[in-house]
């Protein structure tokens, strides 16, 4: 969204002279704006960014952002609790996903389900890897993913619809409106699927029969060429069913699931610039993200599970234009939090976290080829200690084809309300309970007190209040263009990741059952390359790859097999010591993962063939030592191939078929939410666009 | 190179040998492989679904075993001198404390079977306190096993070997192996009912020192 209000901001107000062409602002036309909360050309960010424009979401022919998000070099998408992204090696908790530059709230254990996003409307994704929480703050540890919806400049209407495997239908709606200062961008979207299961003899869906509607509405007034209002808001409701049949030792037990799951998110922003070298943008956001869960079993009493957050936050920016070289942005603002839930003590007990913050970062280009920014950000929480996230970064353009990057960061993810609050025991296996931090230290006493506590654990005194988990993150890397044709770019990054908060066994209840908690215990790091290569053969012709290698451990871990203190067996299933080589790090990363990308473009004609590999990664430790190593368990490498093909009538009528999973890949066990291979087409049709005239501030 | 290590740790074990049989004089500790001890084994799951059923159950009863004399004692002798271990599912008794009349105990010790060639001299032998304290540790993660609740399956951690002293006052020492039937783990996707029926069945190796030394 901001990208549209301040678009081209720089170049009003500077003569565009050869000499100033390279400002901050940059050069080249791809414009984005998570690096540094202002607008950037892509060539002239510090940081690595990676840019999927809305062609190349249409053309893989995605449907949530999942699908897109899983073609990108060094993501992978993981399934529980819905689908999240893995990035840098860092688990889903650590990414922070923003929708025009707002926070989506209602993670379940960490992990903000990305089906909730519809593509239809997006303009770009932008993704930010390394720490960035030196401007936004919690959550943005290994990076972020900002969804910037369109906010088009002309009168346009247009209809999609989409039609494929499982009686999945997506249709959508998108159309903007403008007069004189008043300016209208809606949009709508149902999904619908059946679902599937590819688990032989099950009734339950891998992936339920869902339904979900998400509009959007974006108001636009400018009272002047200078000052603008802008109201947003978005809303996605979802509903899920699933019917499981639990076969119990011949008893078949049925029972209906029921979700609900609804997500609001609204903006008011009024930006107003003073002069050409001061601009403010003061902003109200709130989001409210709402989910029931029902288990409807014929012999027993409904199962419900309810959970409710809300965040409400008041900011402001300003972004001064010192001169060509010298550029400063800095703002403040204050947050509440709060959440119910059944999972805590009392549904009726709201659980309120108070967040104030402060941040500051200027951006300087001394010499042309050079830039350098520098920047920190601090948060104030009523709930558990500050951070405080600085952040250096620096571009040297060394020649025209050669452009080096470096940064280093920190960045932090503060304890949710599950950690904290959480009050849950598991009646069906063998009542173990699991409580927040705070909840177990009051819980626990007054169970000792009541003499219900057997025996209590080291890890008790060691419960305190949490501590923020805490990232420092380094890139280097850099861009050749070796010739017009290929382009090359490379990244090298090293996330050292403190204070993660892990469950750990904390008391025993007499008669034995164990209560756990969260502590901050964890060190680990990631550290990998990434590469991507463009080579644009002819006119027609683009062929792209990507590639991550990643490497990943526990340092508690590494500490113990260094000590000796760690085993596994051998082929007669004796103990034997485990060798250093043989440790694998954390589980559920690979080690290895490509794309590879073929594009033919022609006239109003285009195809695709795209391949995604990831090599293969831990599941369980099957040998018993408390960490994986190459005697474990591990899912198996795969290769997944993607398709489609398209036309464009009088560029009207868009008409696209795709197939995904080309080659029938299954895994049941361990990738229960890819299908086998599916079918799609869809038909999209522009009833009227009409250019009006651009409105910038 | 490879060669050379080779050679080196034939010219060590060569050593080692005849070390052991000019110290150990008396009687060479002998290492016995144990496969499939029953302990309590699947009969039945309650009716219904959990949390009140679809428990799998045993007869409740310990298989009784005995290091000194490699055999299993039957559970009528269970209120004798005659067993120093005793396994029910995973819990595992020793002859001591309120479970048994002798003067048996047990400790866990961190490290490899073979590498544990003397009981060291401060080392504490626990004895049971049922239902709370085994000497034998009971529970997931905290003594012979770890439970993958994910899986459903029980894995002996590794370098883990009990250390025991018998009912009649001796030492050995005992690696579990496996708890599944035929040594072999289930896989993970195999189906419940084949995790049911294979668990239980305990695969183990010991050594027992008859000359009542802490030596092996």
């Amino acid at each position: 969204m901001r990208i549209y209000l301040f678009l081209f901001v720089f170049f009003i107000f500077s003569n565009l002279s050869a000499q100033q062409i390279d400002t901050i602002a940059g050069s080249g036309n791809e414009i984005v704006v998570t690096a540094t909360r202002t607008e950037r050309k892509l060539s002239n960010v510090a940081i690595p960014v990676t840019l999927i424009n809305q062609k190349t979401i249409q053309q893989a022919g995605s449907v949530r952002i999942n699908d897109i998000l899983q073609e990108q070099t060094g993501l992978f998408l993981t399934n529980g609790f819905g689908t999240g992204v893995q990035m840098q090696g860092l688990n889903p908790d650590y990414t922070l996903i923003l929708v025009d530059g707002q926070p989506l709230v209602g993670r379940t254990a960490g992990v903000l389900d990305l089906n909730r996003i519809s593509v239809g409307n997006i303009k770009q994704i932008e993704i930010v890897k390394g720490p960035s929480s030196s401007l936004y703050g919690s959550e943005a540890m290994a990076g972020v993913i900002n969804i910037i919806t369109d906010q088009s400049k002309s009168n346009k209407l247009k209809l999609s619809a989409r039609y494929g495997s499982f009686n999945t239908g997506d249709f959508n709606i998108d159309g903007s409106f403008r007069k004189n200062k008043f300016a209208y961008q809606g949009f709508g979207n149902i999904y619908n699927t059946d679902g599937f299961s590819i688990r032989p003899n099950s009734t339950e869906r891998s992936i339920a029969p869902i339904k979900r509607y998400t509009m959007q509405h974006n108001f636009n007034y400018y009272f002047t060429d200078k000052t603008n209002l802008l109201f947003n808001f978005r809303m996605n409701n979802e509903n899920i069913t699933n019917l499981i049949s639990v076969n119990n030792n011949g008893n078949t037990i049925s029972s209906k699931g029921f979700e609900k799951n609804k997500d609001f998110n609204a903006t008011l922003q009024l930006t107003h610039r003073f002069n050409n070298k001061i601009k403010n943008i003061a902003r109200l956001y709130g989001t409210r993200y709402e989910s029931t869960q029902e288990l409807v079993t014929s012999t027993r009493v409904p199962y419900t599970d309810y959970f409710k957050q809300q965040f409400g936050r008041i900011e402001n920016q300003t972004d001064f234009t010192i001169n060509n070289q010298v550029e400063l942005n800095t703002g403040f603002g204050y947050a509440i939090e709060t959440a119910n839930s059944t999972r805590y003590d009392n549904s009726n007990n709201t659980k309120i976290n108070h967040i104030g913050f402060a941040f500051v970062q200027t951006e300087w280009k001394p010499i042309t080829p050079l830039t350098l920014i520098a920047g920190a950000r601090f948060d104030n929480n009523e709930l558990y200690a500050a951070a405080f996230s600085p952040k250096l970064a620096l571009q040297y353009k060394a020649t025209k084809k050669i452009s080096l990057k470096a940064s280093i960061g920190r960045g932090f993810k503060a304890p949710d309300f599950r950690q904290l609050y959480l009050n849950f025991t598991n009646i069906a296996a063998g009542g173990y309970s699991v409580y927040g931090a705070l909840e177990a230290q009051k819980t626990i006493n007054e169970l000792n007190r009541l003499g219900q506590i057997s025996s209590i654990e080291n890890d008790f005194y060691s419960l305190n209040n949490l501590q923020p988990e805490l990232s420092t993150g380094i890139n280097i890397g850099g861009n050749y263009a070796i010739n017009k044709k290929i382009n090359f770019s490379l990244n090298l990054f090293h996330n050292n990741i403190e204070n993660l908060i892990d469950t750990r066994l904390v008391a025993y209840k007499t008669g034995g059952a164990q209560i756990f908690s969260y502590i901050n215990v964890k060190n680990a790091y990631t550290k990998g390359i990434e590469t991507n290569v463009d080579f644009k053969a002819n006119a027609l012709f683009t062929i792209s790859g990507g590639y991550q290698f990643l490497l990943t451990g526990d340092k508690d871990e590494i500490e113990k097999i260094n000590a000796g203190k760690v085993f596994t067996r051998d082929a007669n299933g004796f103990s034997r010591l485990m060798q250093r080589s043989e440790y694998i790090g954390l589980a559920n990363r690979s080690k290895h993962m490509a794309n590879l990308k073929f594009q033919y473009e022609k006239n109003s004609w285009f195809t695709n063939l795209r391949f995604i590999y990831r090599s293969k990664w831990a599941i369980t430790d099957t040998d018993g030592n408390g960490l994986f190593n190459t005697n474990d368990a591990f899912a198996k490498g795969y290769l997944q191939v993607n398709t489609a093909l398209g036309k464009t009538f009088m560029s009207k009528l868009s008409v696209q078929i795709g197939c995904n999973n080309l080659l029938n890949y299954e895994d049941p066990s361990n990738l229960p939410n890819m299908a086998g291979r599916t079918f799609y087409t869809t038909l999209s049709y522009q009833f009227l666009k009409n250019k009006t005239k651009n409105r910038i501030i | 190179m490879k060669k050379g290590i080779i050679a080196l740790a034939l010219v060590l074990s060569l050593y080692a040998c005849k070390k052991d049989s000019t110290s150990v004089i008396d009687t060479p500790v002998s290492t016995i492989r144990i496969n499939n001890l029953a302990a309590d084994t699947i009969i039945g799951i309650t009716p219904g679904a959990p949390p009140t059923g679809g428990m799998p159950y045993g007869a409740g009863k310990y298989t009784f075993f005995s290091l000194e004399n490699n055999k299993i004692i039957p559970n009528s002798d269970s209120a004798s001198t005659k067993w120093d271990i005793g396994f029910r599912g995973t819990t595992i008794i020793t002859n001591s404390g309120n479970s048994g009349p002798a003067t048996g105990g047990a400790f866990i010790y961190v490290g490899l079977f073979d590498g544990l060639k003397t009981i060291h001299a401060d080392s504490v032998f626990k004895v049971d306190n049922a239902p709370s304290a085994y000497a034998i540790t009971s529970g997931s993660n905290r003594g012979w096993f770890v439970y993958d609740g994910i899986n459903n399956l029980v894995n002996p951690i590794p370098g883990r070997v009990l250390v025991i002293r018998t009912a009649s006052g001796k030492f050995a020492k005992l690696e579990i192996l496996n708890y599944y039937k035929g040594g072999v783990t289930p896989a993970a996707s195999a189906s419940d009912a084949i995790k049911i029926n294979a668990q239980r069945y305990y695969t183990f190796r010991f050594t027992f020192q008859p000359n009542g030394t802490k030596v092996f």
